[in-house]
C-alpha cells in the first residue's frame, strides 16, 4: 500500500495538469466541477491543444455525419470509462491497472458499437473500423490514466463531457470546412443543410481527401495556438 | 483487513477476473439484446433492395446465395450480392437478373467509398448503366465495355463494374446446371 501510496504521489508534478490534484474540499466542489468541464473545450481541447487521437479524427472527418457519430461514441465511452474507473479507483491493484482500464474500455466500446448496430446501421457502416478502434484512443485512456485514476466519480465525470464536447466542437469544426470545401453542400444524417452554387459543380474535391485532412486541421491547429499566444501575452 | 485483501499477492489477478467476467456478463447480455434487431433489419433491408429491382415482386426465396423472384406465383428474376473491394473498403452490390439472365437493376448495398466521390456510385446516374446489359458488356469504356465510370472514381466504379462481371457470370453457370 506505501508503494501505492509513494508512486502516486510522485507522479503528480509530473502530470501536464497541475489543476488536476485531489481536491478534498467540499465547498469548492461545485465550482470545481465547472471548471473542469470547461477546461477541456478550449484551455485543453484534445485535438486542437493536446493533439491527442488524431487517427480517428484524420479519418472521419469528411462528413459532419461521421464527425457527430464519431463524437456520440467518444462521449459515450469516456463518460462511462471515467465513472466506472473514478468509482473502483481505490480497489483497483497499481500493477494491472492499465488492463482493468482497456478491459472497461473495451467493454463500453463493444457496447456502443452494437447499440448502434442496432439503432443507427447507416452510420455504424460508414463508420467501420474506426467506432471498434476507440478502444485505443489515447484520449480515454489518456483521462483514464491522468484524471479518472486519481479523483471523485463527479470530477470525472465533468472531466469526460468537457473532454468529450471539446473533441466534438473541433470535429465539427474540420468536418464542416472539409465537407463545405470538398462537396460545395453540407448534409446532416441525409438532411441538405446548404448548398454553394459555384462550388458544388466543381467541389475542390481535395479536401474530402486525406491530405485535405491534415492541411485543415493543420490550420485550425496553428489558429488555436496563435489564440493561445495572444491571449497569455 | 481491508490493507490485507489489497497486499495479498493474488489480489491483482483476481481483480482482474472479475472485471474480466462482469465485462463479459454484460457484453453477452447487449449482444443477446441488439442482435434479433440487426438480423431483422438485415432481412428487411434486403427486401427493400430486391423490390427497389423487381418492383412487382410478390415473394422471394433463398436458394443459397441466389434470390429467386417470384411475381404472382411466377418466377420472373434472379437476385444475387456481390461484392468487390474498393477505394476505401468493401462494396457490396445487389444484382437483379431477368430471366433471360440479363441484368434487371443494380443497387449498391453498402460502401464506404470517399464521400463525394467514389460514393457516386450508389446514385442512379451510375446503376442504371447496368439496366439489360448482358455478362460480356459489364465493363467500363476505357476498358471497352458500356459502361461510363465515375468522374474521378475509376478505382471505385472499376471495383463495381468487375465484381457484378465474376459473380453474375458464376451465378450464371451455377443456374444453367
Amino acid at each position: 500500500m506505501n508503494d501505492h501510496k509513494d508512486r502516486s504521489n510522485s507522479k503528480q508534478p509530473q502530470s501536464c495538469h497541475p489543476q488536476e490534484q485531489h481536491v478534498k474540499d467540499n465547498k469548492k466542489s461545485s465550482s470545481r466541477f465547472w471548471k473542469e468541464l470547461a477546461k477541456g473545450i478550449v484551455i485543453s481541447n484534445p485535438v486542437f491543444i493536446l493533439t491527442l487521437g488524431l487517427c480517428p479524427v484524420l479519418a472521419i472527418t469528411n462528413s459532419i455525419t461521421n464527425a457527430l457519430g464519431m463524437s456520440a461514441g467518444v462521449i459515450f465511452v469516456l463518460l462511462c470509462s471515467n465513472i466506472m474507473i473514478s468509482s473502483i479507483r481505490k480497489a483497483i491493484p497499481l500493477m494491472v491497472r492499465i488492463p482493468v482500464f482497456i478491459v472497461i474500455i473495451a467493454t463500453f466500446v463493444t457496447i456502443f458499437s452494437l447499440l448502434f448496430e442496432a439503432y443507427f446501421p447507416p452510420l455504424h457502416k460508414s463508420l467501420g473500423i474506426y467506432l471498434p478502434l476507440i478502444v485505443v484512443n489515447c484520449i480515454i485512456l489518456g483521462r483514464a490514466e491522468v484524471f479518472a485514476s486519481k479523483n471523485s466519480v463527479v470530477l470525472s465525470a465533468a472531466d469526460a463531457l468537457g473532454i468529450g464536447f471539446g473533441f466534438t466542437i473541433a470535429l465539427i469544426m474540420i468536418s464542416f470546412l472539409r465537407e463545405t470545401l470538398g462537396t460545395g453542400s453540407v448534409e446532416i444524417f441525409g438532411r441538405q443543410l446548404f448548398k454553394l452554387p459555384g462550388l458544388s459543380v466543381h467541389p475542390l474535391t481535395f479536401f474530402i481527401s486525406p491530405p485535405g485532412a491534415f492541411l485543415i486541421i493543420g490550420i485550425l491547429l496553428a489558429l488555436f495556438r496563435w489564440i493561445g499566444v495572444i491571449r497569455s501575452e | 483487513m481491508r490493507n490485507k485483501i489489497l497486499l495479498n499477492k493474488a489480489y491483482p489477478v483476481v481483480f482482474l477476473a472479475v472485471i474480466v467476467i462482469v465485462s463479459v456478463v454484460l457484453l453477452m447480455a447487449v449482444n443477446s439484446m441488439t442482435s434479433p434487431i440487426v438480423k431483422n433489419m438485415q432481412v428487411e433491408e434486403i427486401k427493400n433492395t430486391l423490390r427497389s429491382i423487381f418492383p412487382e415482386m410478390s415473394q422471394y426465396e433463398v436458394d443459397d446465395e441466389v434470390y429467386i423472384i417470384y411475381e404472382d406465383d411466377e418466377k420472373a428474376g434472379y437476385a444475387f450480392i456481390a461484392s468487390g473491394s474498393g477505394y476505401g473498403g468493401n462494396i457490396d452490390i445487389m444484382v437483379g437478373l431477368d430471366s433471360g439472365f440479363g441484368i434487371k437493376g443494380v443497387s449498391i448495398l453498402s460502401q464506404t467509398e470517399t464521400p463525394g466521390l467514389g460514393s457516386m456510385i450508389t446514385e442512379s446516374l451510375f446503376t442504371d448503366q447496368f439496366k439489360e446489359l448482358s455478362a460480356s458488356d459489364i465493363a467500363l469504356k476505357a476498358d471497352g465495355g458500356k459502361i461510363d465510370a465515375v468522374t474521378g472514381a475509376t478505382i471505385s466504379s472499376r471495383a463495381v463494374v468487375n465484381a457484378v462481371k465474376e459473380k453474375m457470370i458464376e451465378i450464371i453457370d451455377s443456374l444453367e446446371k
